[in-house]
């Protein structure tokens, strides 16, 4: 097929499937709130609510369109767009299905074969708060300005752990291809998922991404008891809709790379191996990964309504003084099982007592501190 | 393929035709940098940008079109004309936001030169951070809108002329560059993979070959198809660079220290 036709129609998919996958998955999101919170959730429109988010669009898209009289009118209609453009260009590098090195097949990812693979996805991604300074300052509002000055901060701190834990499986896969990342799992079976040797770096991974995301218990840029909206106060209708979408988008291509980078990707025991031919065989390994993705999402609606929100000095602690040493410490000990050939199966123990040490010296307490209660 | 950036200079014969859109560049620019008052209205802004675009590309004569081409001419008019909106915009928040659009620009032809690592580190670093905390800066310090002494520059005329000076004498000197072919320039291994021009040697400029940076240092032996990519990169970061890479990080560590024991501490009253 001509390479430009077939990543069109690989274009149209993803897009399709993440417009689609991100409406459901604010139902999903209000159905889970609901359970958890012992209420019954959107149930009106269709069986169990389930056309709710057609009819969330259409509002979306038949609302009045209120630009305030007081905003940078260029500024704040670009913010929702770069935060869109953002958060989808990340997608192009995520395979959404298994992939083959066999170049002429159809490839189930928009750009297959980009060598720095996951430092696309970062480079992107960090541009994305461009989207949230913007909103908020050009909305000219006290709140607005507020929000942002805190996503900044966050952002820009949250990308130094981010980057640093996926340095040990660059080192154990020789690779930042994310296809050459899940072909080494895939090979190797369960017993080789990056997660039995980078468990704390999953961890770190996981909670830096969820900060980059913006989403509880890290929402401190839009949280509502302080802050109205934060950085959306003044946006309505589509606008906020694509700030909205902006942001599930980004809980999607977590949760692939969550599920691609640490829990093998479309491989699991028996029924979807590199060796599995049978008919079906692919469907059954896209179904694979697209459950452990839906997994990870899940998880992480399940955390919104479990932690409270962070204390913006809590915030930045965890970021400078707990994560990044943490994931220097992680980078050292894979460096050393690589350079001595060590087994691999070492760094689960290892990983493990940094984080109890590091439990027990949080838990130590400082003498500083103790003297003054209220410095914290 | 990159036909336009030595080949067609190299056969312009006279320097007029360097000098002409030079000078059209720099009344463009003293036209373009605000200096207080009313300021230019939208259309003079465009005229002037177009001005100094059409004397750029005057200046590298685009041949035949390709993908490449193409790409390359968004990217650098991205670069320049994003360059001269940051220092002649009267907001200072525009100006950081125009400078991302040049840092982009920037890595955008890093991409086509074939660095994509180089690419996305600059716009995690710079477009994603540093640009990101002028911003921040900028919102804290000026929210009731700029002040006069930001809405002006200093001294426009003569800023323009040395500017001018140093880009014109740059272009004289790429101009006289040798004609380079694509071939010569791409470093490509013979079989006995003794000898490898990596860029002109002839010009009394001394490049290694790969036979003397292998008695020196075996690892930075590049193997077949590996330039450009990561593993060619890392193999000459921390190879032929591996001391200038080492002395960058304990410079930069020695500032953060520094950074740090300067900064005030909480119990003296700051922050």
């Amino acid at each position: 097929m001509n390479p430009l036709i077939s990543t069109l129609i690989t274009i149209g998919v993803v897009l399709g499937g993440v417009l689609g996958g991100c409406s459901y998955l604010i139902w999903l999101e209000r159905k889970v709130a609901a359970w958890m919170q012992d209420r019954v959730g959107p149930n009106r429109v269709g069986k169990f609510g389930l056309l709710q988010p057609i009819a969330d669009g259409m509002k979306f898209l038949l609302k009045e369109d209120v630009i305030p009289s007081h905003v940078n009118k260029v500024l704040f209609l670009l913010a929702p767009t770069i935060s869109v453009m953002t958060t989808m260009l990340a997608l192009a590098v995520v395979p959404i299905g298994p992939t083959t090195t066999d170049s002429t097949s159809w490839q189930a990812m928009i750009a297959p074969g980009i060598d720095i693979g996951i430092v696309f996805i970062f480079a992107v991604t960090s541009l994305a708060v461009y989207g949230i300074i913007l909103g908020g300052w050009a909305s000219n509002n006290k709140y607005s300005a507020l929000g942002s000055l805190r996503a900044s901060a966050q952002v820009v701190s949250y990308e130094i752990p981010l980057g640093m834990s996926i340095l040990g499986i660059a080192l154990l896969s020789g690779s930042l291809n994310l296809e050459t990342i899940l072909q080494r799992q895939a090979e190797g079976g369960i017993g080789s998922w990056n997660i039995w040797f980078q468990p704390l770096a999953a961890m770190i991974f996981f909670t830096s991404a969820l900060a980059e995301s913006n989403r509880l218990p890290f929402d401190l840029p839009e949280c509502e008891q302080e802050l109205v909206g934060g950085y959306h106060t003044e946006y309505s209708a589509l606008k906020f809709g694509m700030f909205f979408l902006a942001e599930y988008t980004h809980v999607i291509t977590v949760s692939f790379l969550m599920a691609i980078m640490f829990f093998g990707g479309w491989n699991f025991p028996w029924i979807a191996t590199p060796d599995s031919h049978y008919a079906g065989a692919w469907i059954v390994k896209f179904a694979v990964l697209h459950t452990k993705v839906l997994a990870c999402i899940t998880f992480v609606m399940l955390l919104r309504w479990t932690l409270p929100r962070f204390r913006f000095d809590q915030l930045m602690g965890l970021a400078w003084k707990v994560f990044i040493p943490l994931s220097l410490c992680n980078v050292v000990c894979t460096m050393f099982v690589r350079q001595f050939s060590l087994s691999w199966w070492w760094l689960l123990p290892v990983s493990l007592a940094l984080v109890i040490i590091t439990g027990l010296i949080s838990m130590t307490p400082s003498p500083k501190r103790a003297a003054s209660p209220l410095q914290h | 393929m990159f036909s336009l950036d030595t080949t067609l200079l190299a056969q312009m014969e006279t320097p007029w035709a360097i000098i002409l859109p030079v000078i059209v560049i720099g009344l463009s620019l003293v036209w373009l940098l605000p200096r207080g008052g009313k300021g230019l209205s939208r259309l003079s802004q465009i005229l002037a940008l177009a001005l100094i675009w059409g004397s750029l590309f005057s200046l590298t004569g685009l041949g035949h079109i390709a993908v490449t081409d193409v790409l390359f001419g968004v990217f650098s008019t991205g670069a320049i004309l994003g360059g001269i909106c940051m220092i002649t915009s009267r907001n200072s928040a525009y100006s950081a936001l125009w400078f991302a659009i040049v840092t982009l620009s920037v890595c955008g032809l890093f991409l086509l030169r074939s660095a994509p690592f180089l690419s996305a580190a600059t716009v995690i670093v710079y477009a994603g951070a540093i640009i990101v905390t002028f911003l921040f800066v900028l919102m804290l310090a000026q929210q009731e809108g700029t002040a006069g002494y930001d809405a002006t520059s200093s001294s426009p005329l003569l800023t323009t002329v040395f500017g001018m000076v140093l880009f014109g004498s740059l272009i004289l000197g790429i101009s006289s560059w040798p004609k380079i072919s694509i071939s010569a320039a791409s470093p490509a291994t013979s079989a006995a993979g003794t000898e490898v021009a990596k860029a002109p040697a002839a010009q009394g400029h001394r490049y290694f070959t790969s036979a003397e940076t292998e008695q020196a240092n075996a690892w930075s032996r590049h193997p077949e198809g590996e330039v450009g990519s990561l593993h060619g990169l890392g193999r000459s970061l921390f190879g032929d660079y591996l001391f200038a890479v080492e002395f960058a990080g304990t410079l930069l560590l020695v500032a953060c220290i520094g950074a740090i024991a300067m900064a005030p501490r909480r119990s003296q009253g700051t922050l």
